[in-house]
């Protein structure tokens, strides 16, 4: 940069000095030698003349005398052009001179003239004649000659002086092109490195000149560039992370398409949704990320319409999200077109929904079962169908007993309701665990009896008590215990066990049962769900029973585990927590 | 794996395309077995008739890819790995479009067999739709990642299919001996068995032809060590 700045300074200089070179050869060379050649000519003529006063036959003896004050060589020649007499030369050896120019000039004017190479001395000669005249007569000419010899060495004289004059202003040219590039590139070198430092990202400041010319105002330029610059860029990163925080701290999923369809950003709610089921779906198309024929069913329909797209889709195989997508343009720059796609997790709320639907149908249906009964029966008497006392008793016993049931489902029902309102206020009290099986056994026993049924009841007497509501805690081990009963064989067994295990007291019932299908165990607890349809309602439960204990164990911050299997029997392990009593 | 650019960007958006195309009819497809399958396991007749309907969507997408394949063959004249991708393309849909097919015939004969009482729940049946759907997505996976290692998953997998084929039929033969009212219906779930197992075969040919997409070499027709075991 400086070098070349010197370079070009330097060299425009050079031009300078040479062109004024140029020019003065040009001008000068021609003048000093027309001037010289002319002072030389009537110095010449001057000595002719001389000789012209005197007699020239006399002169021709003192020609040598007179040529060397003169400086020139002396030649007389008569009018027809025979050399008389010359300075230098032997007049026998010479021949005509009429034909020379300056004799021929000199014959029609009086004098003349010429400039010639002499072939004998090798130098450029001046010749001056003029004529001899006696009474008008032309007698003779005398003739002078002198080389130029000096005029040319004055010439040379004076160029080797402008030379050294030229070599003076080079050489003090290259000293102002020094000091003047680096005066005018000192300041754009420090611009350079700025900006330069700017480029790979190092923080700089801001540029300081001790100049006040054009290079000031510069770097004053490239300054406010600067601070332009940082202060867009820590605006755009500002928005950058606002964006992010935005788009990483909310719950709906965030997925944006580039100008070539391909998955360009995905947030972490969408991730948590999808649970990696996909892998890394960045740079692929919504196609190959997802393979879901109704998501791409809605981009079509988007692309179509260029208008907002709501649609449901379901992904994941192996574990299902149903999701409600939205799907809209955002335009960043002109020209480019993103796609932002929004998910919300449904699924929860679908399930929520198909649970409400199902227990709406499954509560019609419990309740429709016994009213048909009842409303069958009731018929066939008031239409006298029978009139046996026997079966007209028999018809409203029948109707009683669903009546009953029907009692009863209300009564879960209104339980069950009162629970997950939080209307249900348990009075927690110290209860000892064996009292509540000692309430609880005596309301199963009966049944117990009839189908032969050991209840075993094993739990010892110096156990702790429970931090419990007395009347719930009865419901909850009345509805176990009436389960193990009403689901074993006859001669079966009931073992009823306590214990404690990590904080809790953990209350056991056993029953060498039917048992209850592995994959079915899950879904104990639901409201009316029975595991054999119809067998379970012969045998007059609600499918409400267990749904109320989960719900009531819940609410004393127990829990209820249930393991069986299939056949051999079922195992109900009680947690009650323990906190509440180690006080004592 | 990590894909070179074509100079001209019109082109790969061309390529882009049938891939997606592709993914789109194979998702189609796998997505009719499915329902299908719902159709017969839940005995819905709506949802039978909606895969038998989703089947013309199937095959006029198998048309248009075709078409836009021999446009490409055309227009561009693909040499090296694109023109085996074009041919294998090509390929490809017509085994999906045949697939389509199959899962309409599955619908149909859904629709038959809601009419009849159930002869028996279905556990293999589900099952096989699972794996055989699976087959079909892996064999598009490995199409799209030029995977050589997933085609051979699928290839494997195929074995797995004729053995519960094989077993539907035996456990049919003794419904069909037991009671002759059970012959009609047994034949019908015979029938859907065996479109499975020729989905499955289906989706092998995919992973065939992505093997000779990825190596160049031919491998239909071959049998594999797992073929051997079983008796002729």
């Amino acid at each position: 940069m400086k070098r070349n700045l010197f370079l070009k300074i330097l060299f425009s200089y050079l031009v300078i000095v040479c062109l004024s070179f140029f020019i003065l050869d040009l001008l000068i060379k021609d003048e000093i030698k027309k001037v010289m050649t002319s002072k030389i000519e009537s110095e010449l003529l001057t000595y002719a003349e001389l000789i012209d006063l005197n007699s020239a036959q006399k002169m021709s003896e003192q020609l040598k005398q007179i040529a060397r004050i003169s400086g020139s060589r002396v030649t007389l020649v008569d009018a027809r052009g025979k050399v008389l007499a010359d300075s230098e030369k032997d007049v026998a050896t010479m021949e005509d001179h009429f034909s020379r120019p300056e004799l021929q000039e000199a014959r029609l004017r009086g004098k003349g003239k010429s400039i010639r190479f002499s072939q004998s001395i090798g130098v450029d000669m001046l010749y001056v004649a003029i004529t001899m005249k006696s009474k008008s007569q032309i007698t003779g000419y005398i003739r002078l000659a002198r080389p130029l010899n000096d005029v040319q060495n004055a010439i040379e004289k004076i160029y080797q002086s402008i030379f050294l004059a030229m070599m003076i202003v080079v050489a003090l040219a290259l000293a102002i092109a020094l000091v003047f590039s680096y005066r005018l590139a000192a300041p754009i070198l420090s611009m350079e490195r700025f900006t330069e430092r700017l480029r790979q990202g190092d923080p700089v400041g801001s540029i300081f000149l001790e100049t006040s010319d054009e290079t000031k105002k510069l770097a004053d330029n490239i300054n406010y560039l600067v601070d332009e610059l940082q202060s867009k860029i820590r605006l755009a990163n500002e928005e950058k992370s606002k964006l992010m925080t935005a788009f990483t701290s909310m719950t709906e999923g965030v997925l944006i398409l580039d100008a070539e369809d391909k998955i360009e950003f995905v947030n972490q709610a969408l991730s948590n949704m999808l649970a990696e089921q996909y892998g890394d779906i960045n740079g692929k198309t919504l196609m190959e990320a997802f393979r879901n024929v109704d998501l791409q069913k809605a981009f079509f329909k988007f692309r179509q319409t260029h208008a907002a797209v709501f649609e449901e889709v379901t992904l994941g195989s192996i574990e299902p999200v149903i999701l409600s997508v939205s799907i809209s343009s955002v335009h960043n720059y002109p020209g480019e077109e993103k796609v932002m796609m929004v998910f919300h997790d449904v699924t929860r709320l679908k399930k929520l929904e198909k649970i409400r639907v199902n227990f709406v149908a499954n509560v019609t249906h419990e309740i429709r079962t016994p009213l048909t009964a009842i409303i069958g029966y009731l018929e066939t008497i008031q239409a006298g169908a029978t009139t046996s006392n026997e079966d007209v008793k028999k018809f409203i016993d029948i109707s009683l007993k669903q009546a009953g049931r029907l009692n009863r489902l209300v009564e879960d029902l209104l339980v069950i309701s009162k629970i997950e309102l939080g209307e249900i206020k348990l009075h927690f009290e110290e209860v000892s665990i064996r009292d509540a099986f000692e309430n609880s056994i005596p309301l199963v026993e009966a049944k117990a009896v009839i189908k032969k049924i050991n209840i075993h009841n094993n739990v010892q007497d110096n156990l702790s008590y429970i931090w419990a509501d007395r009347d719930r805690l009865t419901q909850i081990l009345v509805n176990i215990l009436d389960n193990a009963v009403k689901f074993t064989q006859e001669d079966g067994s009931v073992f009823i066990e306590a214990g404690q295990k990590d904080n809790h007291a953990v209350l056991t019932i056993t029953d060498t049962g039917i048992g209850v299908p592995k994959e079915e165990v899950r879904r104990l607890g639901e409201r009316f769900y029975r595991v054999d349809q119809s067998r379970s309602r012969d045998l007059g439960g609600t499918g409400l029973g267990l749904s109320i204990v989960k719900h009531l164990m819940i609410a004393h911050g127990g829990k209820i585990e249930i393991e069986s299997q299939l056949g051999r029997g079922t195992r109900v392990s009680l947690y009650f927590p323990l906190k509440h009593i180690n006080r004592e | 794996m990590e894909e070179k650019r074509h100079t001209s960007s019109h082109y790969e958006k061309e390529l882009q395309e049938i891939k997606n195309g592709l993914i789109y009819l194979g998702a189609l497809t796998e997505k009719a077995i499915h329902a299908a399958m719902k159709s017969l396991s839940e005995r819905n007749s709506d949802v039978a008739h909606e895969v038998i309907q989703a089947d013309d969507e199937i095959d006029g997408l198998d048309t248009e890819l075709e078409e836009k394949c021999i446009q490409i063959l055309a227009l561009r004249q693909p040499t090296a790995i694109d023109l085996r991708f074009i041919t294998t393309a090509i390929k490809i849909t017509g085994h999906l479009e045949r697939i389509g097919d199959m899962a309409a015939n599955i619908a149909e004969k859904a629709l038959l067999l809601i009419e009849e009482p159930q002869l028996k729940p279905y556990i293999d049946l589900p099952r096989m739709t699972d794996l055989v759907a699976g087959m079909i997505r892996d064999s598009l996976d490995s199409f799209i990642r030029k995977d050589l290692h997933m085609a051979q998953k699928v290839q494997q997998t195929e074995q797995v299919i004729d053995d519960l084929n094989e077993q539907i039929f035996r456990e049919l033969l003794t419904f069909m001996m037991e009671d002759s009212k059970s012959i009609h219906r047994s034949l019908m779930i015979m029938q859907v068995s065996k479109n499975l197992e020729r989905i499955a075969d289906h989706a092998k040919g995919i992973a065939d032809m992505v093997t000779y997409m990825v190596t160049g070499e031919c491998v239909r027709h071959q049998t594999y060590p797992l073929d051997e075991k079983e008796p002729a």
